[in-house]
């Protein structure tokens, strides 16, 4: 059963299980879903209204969940979303700075965009936005997100029902490209790990080898310093007791205030 | 970020488990100062 049969006899719940997820933050290939159900209503299969609907529904339910938890649990979300992005110290600042840079329009515009369309709802709710506010620039960006991915499926129907016959006639050569892409991830994998492998070269201390070490007579020669980003947006944060700081984002400076003649303990959360 | 300071001289080591292990052990924490805090914007 390929996408467009399974559309035509699941497609409301389908369409609203896949926008939800995807709202919540979920990898899941909801613009192709909806790509697919435009095609549906063409071929009268599904009714565009209720399709749209079930869009509207699921997105407007995910973000706003989103905008709640956000809003309760503030950095610490983010900073949990942010752990799978490639560099997860910078990444609540550079995106809340965007945001802010590029204004309440960016609700509008986030679900086009792939990253900032997780990261829009719950930077919202942390960043205080009205929840009123927040709803009315959220559907607005829910219905333009929907209706155009509706409109290319539905005014490409025959050019995709095209596409997945070609799909079915060369399924040898797609199950290939798909082997060489698990290959070629497959290696960079390897090599990933090998340059983490690398970096593990750097000593590891449990809290009580520090403890005893800051008891003792030897503590003037130890530096504890706090690396984290997000630890450090919500007042009434805390860290080690007599820990600098760091900043990752502007390390080169950073490190002139550190002393070399000491051992560097680091942390993070 | 402990790699990268160890290749500038400094001699790094990194806690296990970071602030939650520190934490969980009873060891002693204070709070961040204020002027350390990092100001992100607000919408209103």
């Amino acid at each position: 059963m390929n996408l467009f049969s399974l559309m035509a006899h699941h497609g409301y719940a389908l369409i609203f299980g896949l926008l939800l997820a995807e709202a919540m933050g979920l990898p899941f290939p909801a613009a192709i879903a909806l790509v697919a159900a435009g095609a549906a209503v063409a071929a009268h299969a599904l009714a565009g209204p209720y399709v749209l609907l079930a869009a509207l529904l699921a997105l407007l339910l995910g973000d706003s969940a989103q905008f709640w938890l956000g809003r309760y649990m503030g950095w610490a979300l983010l900073g949990f979303l942010c752990r799978v992005s490639i560099n997860p110290e910078t990444c609540i600042l550079r995106s809340a700075e965007s945001f802010y840079k590029r204004g309440k329009i960016t609700l509008v515009v986030a679900k086009f965009i792939p990253g900032v369309n997780t990261m829009a709802a719950p930077l919202a709710g942390s960043m205080k936005m009205r929840f009123s506010q927040f709803l009315r620039l959220d559907l607005a960006g829910a219905l333009l997100y929907s209706l155009t991915y509706l409109v290319v499926g539905y005014l490409s129907r025959d050019f995709l029902a095209a596409i997945l016959r070609g799909f079915h006639a060369v399924g040898r050569t797609m199950e290939a490209v798909i082997i060489a892409s698990l290959l070629v991830y497959g290696i960079y994998r390897v090599v990933q790990y090998r340059k983490n492998k690398t970096y593990s070269v750097v000593p590891r201390v449990q809290v009580e080898e520090l403890a005893r070490r800051l008891a003792s007579e030897d503590a003037s020669r130890v530096q504890i310093v706090d690396v984290r980003s997000h630890g450090y947006y919500d007042s009434g944060s805390a860290r080690i007791r007599n820990s600098i700081r760091i900043e990752p984002n502007n390390l080169e400076e950073e490190i002139k205030h550190l002393p070399k003649d000491k051992d560097i303990y680091l942390y993070c959360t | 970020m402990a790699h990268l300071l160890r290749e500038k001289g400094f001699n790094t080591f990194v806690i296990v488990g970071g602030l939650a292990a520190w934490r969980k052990a009873g060891e002693p924490v204070e709070k961040v100062p204020e002027n350390d805090l990092v100001k992100l914007p607000t919408f209103n």
